[in-house]
């Protein structure tokens, strides 16, 4: 453990003047990265170039659900300019397969599948065949010449309907829909409920929804058959586990692939799964004998990437008159689509059901999570993994008892808070929470946004006709986690690699992979504040499986956490060999170097970090007796801290600590056309110690951009009939310019008991955002009758609810 | 069946090939180098394609290649560089306008065309003018306080 004075801050008081780490070109720019990506020289999948290389554009199922009767790809194998074509049965025949390593689930389905669809396809836009060849426009031409018969069978589309009895089944050979099926209950539940006065009923409705990097997913594979060894770019969030992955569909050793993953183009979690396709340019490759490159485009990524969020919450509160929450049950149905990604999609609501008691003190608490696969695009990961949908429908339970008994959502929550000085406290899913002052936490947040004034004008504004409100919410998330029981390989450490180069500059390689997160500028912070050299000293690399043995990537809030963790566990075992260096050149003890300025001194003697360094390397007779040569480690952090998988009582807790957020949130409906308009949104953010505000409040800005595109413009739709509705950037809308609210950001720093502090940073704002805004278009609509009981508030939404409250909605006087 | 096109690439005349049915973004990429300029929608709706043509910014996956004969066509590659970025391009960074960089090119060649036209822009002209790009990551507030402070610049 270290001491947190020794772990450098980069800045906290003035993130606007924070040191220019970056400034490797001499020319200002605030993070390392920012030169590249400015001047057009980023280096994402698509820039790379080979000049033999080669295309592969991928058959996508048209139908929801049906039998491959046939596939004829006779046409597009004789158009000039086609290389191969390969169908899912071909290539079935001579690779693995994936499966989701989770063989300790009893009630979780075991399932296999391949790079592509064989026999069967069970969502529009699954992958059938694969054409490779001299570009792109030649590969699509050559998809519209294969000819697939289909023989249609009924869809599942709605989770619900997919679980009555006689509901057509997505896999014959299944008894139901149920792809898995966990129940869970703490304390005297029953008990609970028979001794409360009362008890609050509610369902919830979260949408589907997708991260949406900007660029999509893609790979470029290249494989030389003389060595037998395969080189494959990727644009994935955890380049190691890519690797892992391809080793098992490939039959390569995992000493013979190379993963690479470039700048990237955003992630938000939809890349830390392992796609199908991504396998698929492996295989092609080690067959055609070219490079080849796949790059998913929007309709692709949008049909046929990774949907996130779709769950229904059938809830029950057991409360007591004054308020305390005595109960809590809740049904959770998850609309998981095709199960046929890995890392499994059911995994986020497996953390909804964890993460559902957020803040309170609640000992009874019993769930039924019900995973259900339907004939839509794989469910998987997007930031907040799960937690956006507990939260939300915790805070709207609160806010729903608080309007019950007629009690402020304020009041109904102090009532229910673990208490302060509780800590570290165990929550009844087994979480050890190492923070939350929440009560304190949430002194910070009204008392910033003046609570009461603040209550009083929105009620006076309300009086005179408009439809204002403010509402509040508050969570507790687990970060850097270790998912071992619920998605199989994803663990909790991190590896970093870090040589002190005989001139004294730094190189690092780390195991996670920055998606834009600016990595590379706050790990150069971390080592050069543990080194005494200048951050521009520092060149941190990311991405590559050739170079550092294992790496987990980048999810989970873990960056700051385990891959920050790991920089400066690497740089101190350096830096306290340099001084085993510098005592010996000063003839002093070890204990009597300090290291300040760049420099090791003993009294009034000194020598720089440079020179240690060159002697480690270049004049090594300087050294120590005994001492090897050389200033580079490797090593591993895993902080501990978790259980990750469950006791006899089925509580477990994942994460090696824990971040906290609150907000506030004023808004105004417009009762014509039902759109929100976010007045004011303040958020209290607790990761820990903070590394670099001005890139963490990059984050939480960008966190906030997605929950208000989750709560007001995105959704991704499908028909009665299994066809996906949204496929364009024009059907599934997120916030554009002038849709994100201004948002006050204010610090907390509970500084963990982890190296440096650090809690995780990356989804707070995610998961607390929607909730607010929630509870304040709740509050708004208070005197219309409107239940807010879904997480989608678009204007459609609002409009639709306000109809059937008898309120006239008429957009076009919103239009003047 | 390929045809040349000859244009002003950044300053420089260039002829290529190019099939008459090759998107502009594509030939800008594939046959030229120029991958700074990002496809991230090919249906004109995300922004990240954007470059001047003729000092005006349009979405280069909506172009023809074969459309820019004769014209002049810039590109973020000729929008400043490493050693001497752009007051915009420095201003992007100083404000946090950009985290995965993905979109950045398009933006920073559309607000260009924005102060090129408008030298003071208020904040809601700005974020009007700009409505054509999508940026997943920023939360947007960081490339206007760019684009602002970028104007002010200039107008002092």
């Amino acid at each position: 453990m270290t001491d947190t004075a020794t772990a450098p801050r980069t800045d906290t008081a003035d993130p606007g003047a924070g040191p220019a780490s970056g400034d490797d070109a001499g020319n200002g720019v605030r993070r390392t990265e920012d030169t590249r990506f400015l001047t057009g020289q980023g280096n994402y999948l698509g820039d790379i170039h080979r000049p033999d290389l080669r295309h592969v554009a991928i058959l996508r199922s048209t139908q929801p659900h049906a039998r491959i009767r046939s596939i004829d790809t006779t046409g597009a194998m004789v158009l000039p300019g086609v290389l191969a074509v390969f169908t899912g049965e071909e290539l079935a025949a001579s690779s693995g397969r994936f499966h989701h390593h989770l063989p300790l689930i009893p009630t979780l389905r075991q399932i296999q599948w391949s790079v592509m669809a064989v026999d069967k396809v069970i969502f529009v836009g699954e992958p059938i065949a694969a054409v490779v060849a001299e570009n792109r426009y030649i590969a699509e031409d050559a998809l519209e010449l294969i000819a697939v018969e289909y023989e249609d069978l009924p869809p599942v589309v709605d989770p619900e309907a997919a679980l009555e009895p006689g509901s057509p089944l997505v896999y014959d050979d299944w008894p139901d829909n149920i792809f898995l099926y966990i129940p869970g209950s703490h304390g005297d539940v029953d008990g609970a409920f028979a001794s409360a006065d009362g008890v609050l009923r509610e369902r919830f409705v979260h949408h589907r929804v997708s991260g949406l990097p900007l660029e999509g997913h893609g790979a470029l594979g290249e494989f030389d058959p003389a060595r037998g060894r395969l080189t494959l770019h990727a644009s994935t969030q955890s380049p190691h586990m890519l690797r892992t992955t391809i080793c098992e569909v490939t039959g390569l050793s995992e000493a013979q692939v190379r993963v690479i993953a470039p700048d990237m183009g955003g992630g938000f979690g939809v890349k830390n799964h392992f796609m199908r396709e991504e396998a698929l340019v492996a295989l092609i490759a080690m067959r055609v004998h070219y490079p080849v490159v796949w790059q998913q485009d929007r309709f692709e990524h949008l049909a046929a990437g990774i949907h996130s969020r779709e769950q229904i919450h059938e809830a029950e509160v057991a409360y007591r008159a004054d308020g305390r929450v005595l109960g809590l049950r809740v049904r959770i149905v998850a609309d998981v689509g095709s199960p046929e990604i890995y890392m499994m999609g059911c995994a986020p609501s497996v953390v909804t059901t964890g993460v559902l008691p957020n803040t309170y003190d609640l000992p009874n608490y019993a769930f039924e999570l019900q995973c259900v696969v339907t004939n839509k695009c794989p469910i998987g990961g997007y930031r907040g993994f799960g937690q956006p949908q507990a939260i939300f429908t915790i805070e709207r339970l609160m806010d729903m008892l608080a309007d019950r008994l007629g009690m402020d959502p304020v009041e109904v929550r102090r009532v229910n808070l673990i208490a302060d000085d509780a800590l570290p406290y165990t929550t009844v899913t087994g979480a050890v929470l190492d923070t939350g002052s929440f009560n304190e936490q949430l002194d910070e947040l009204l008392e910033a946004v003046d609570y009461r004034a603040l209550k009083e004008q929105v009620a006076a504004e309300r009086a005179e006709g408009r439809l204002v409100g403010l509402g509040i919410a508050q969570m507790v998330e687990p970060t850097a986690p270790n998912l071992h029981a619920l998605a199989g390989q994803y663990g909790g450490f991190e590896m970093c690699m870090l040589t002190m180069q005989p001139d004294g500059r730094v190189t690092v390689h780390v195991g996670t992979k920055s998606q834009g997160q600016g990595h590379e500028t706050i790990y150069a912070g971390l080592a050069a504040g543990v080194l005494g050299v200048a951050p521009g000293d520092v060149e941190v690399h990311d991405g590559d499986t050739a170079v550092l043995p294992y790496g987990m990537g980048t999810w989970g809030s873990r960056s700051a956490v385990m891959g920050g963790g790991a920089v400066v566990k690497a740089a101190e075992q350096v830096r306290d060999k340099m001084i085993a260096i510098a005592a010996a050149m000063l003839g002093a003890e070890p204990g009597a170097v300090e290291l300040a300025e760049g420099m090791f001194r003993v009294g009034e003697a000194a020598v720089p970090v440079a020179q240690i360094a060159s002697a480690a390397y270049l004049h090594t007779f300087l050294l120590p007796p005994g001492m090897d040569p050389g200033l580079s480690v490797v090593v591993g952090y895993d902080p501990g801290n978790t259980s990750p998988f469950p006791d006899e009582q089925g509580k477990l807790n994942v994460a090696a600590t824990y971040a906290t957020a609150a907000a506030a949130a004023v808004v105004e409906v417009s009762p014509n056309d039902g759109t929100v308009t976010v007045r004011d949104l303040t958020l209290v953010h607790d990761c820990g110690r903070v590394i670099d505000q001005f890139i963490l409040d990059g984050q939480i800005r960008g966190a906030i951009a997605q929950a208000v595109g989750a709560t007001f413009y995105e959704e991704l739709r499908y028909d009665d009939g299994g066809q996906p509705l949204t496929t364009t950037l024009l059907d599934y809308t997120v916030p554009g310019f002038g849709d994100v609210p201004e948002t006050r950001i204010i610090h907390r720093e509970t500084p963990s008991a982890l190296i440096g502090g650090f809690r995780g940073a990356g989804e707070g704002a995610i998961i607390v955002t929607p909730p607010a805004l929630a509870a304040a278009v709740g509050d708004a609509l208070r005197e219309t009758g409107v239940t807010i009981n879904q997480a989608n508030l678009g204007p459609q939404h609002l409009r639709r609810m306000l109809r059937e409250q008898g309120v006239s909605v008429d957009p076009l006087a919103a239009a003047g | 069946m390929t045809m040349k096109v000859s244009f002003s690439l950044n300053g420089e005349p260039v002829e290529t090939d190019a099939e008459p049915r090759e998107l502009l973004v594509d030939v800008l990429r594939d046959r030229l180098g120029r991958t700074g300029t990002h496809a991230g929608c090919e249906q004109g709706s995300c922004g990240a394609c954007t470059i001047l043509v003729d000092g005006h910014s349009v979405r280069s996956c909506l172009m023809l290649a074969a459309q820019v004969e004769g014209c002049d066509v810039v590109t973020i590659e000729g929008i400043g560089s490493p050693e001497g970025l752009h007051p915009l391009q420095r201003a992007m960074s100083e404000h946090h306008g950009l985290q995965c960089g993905f979109c950045t090119p398009g933006v920073v060649l559309s607000a260009i065309e924005l102060l090129e036209t408008h030298p003071d822009p208020s904040r809601s002209e700005i974020e009007r003018w700009m409505s054509g790009s999508i940026c997943r990551c920023t939360g947007y507030s960081g490339i206007v306080d760019a684009v602002s402070a970028a104007a002010r610049g200039r107008v002092r």
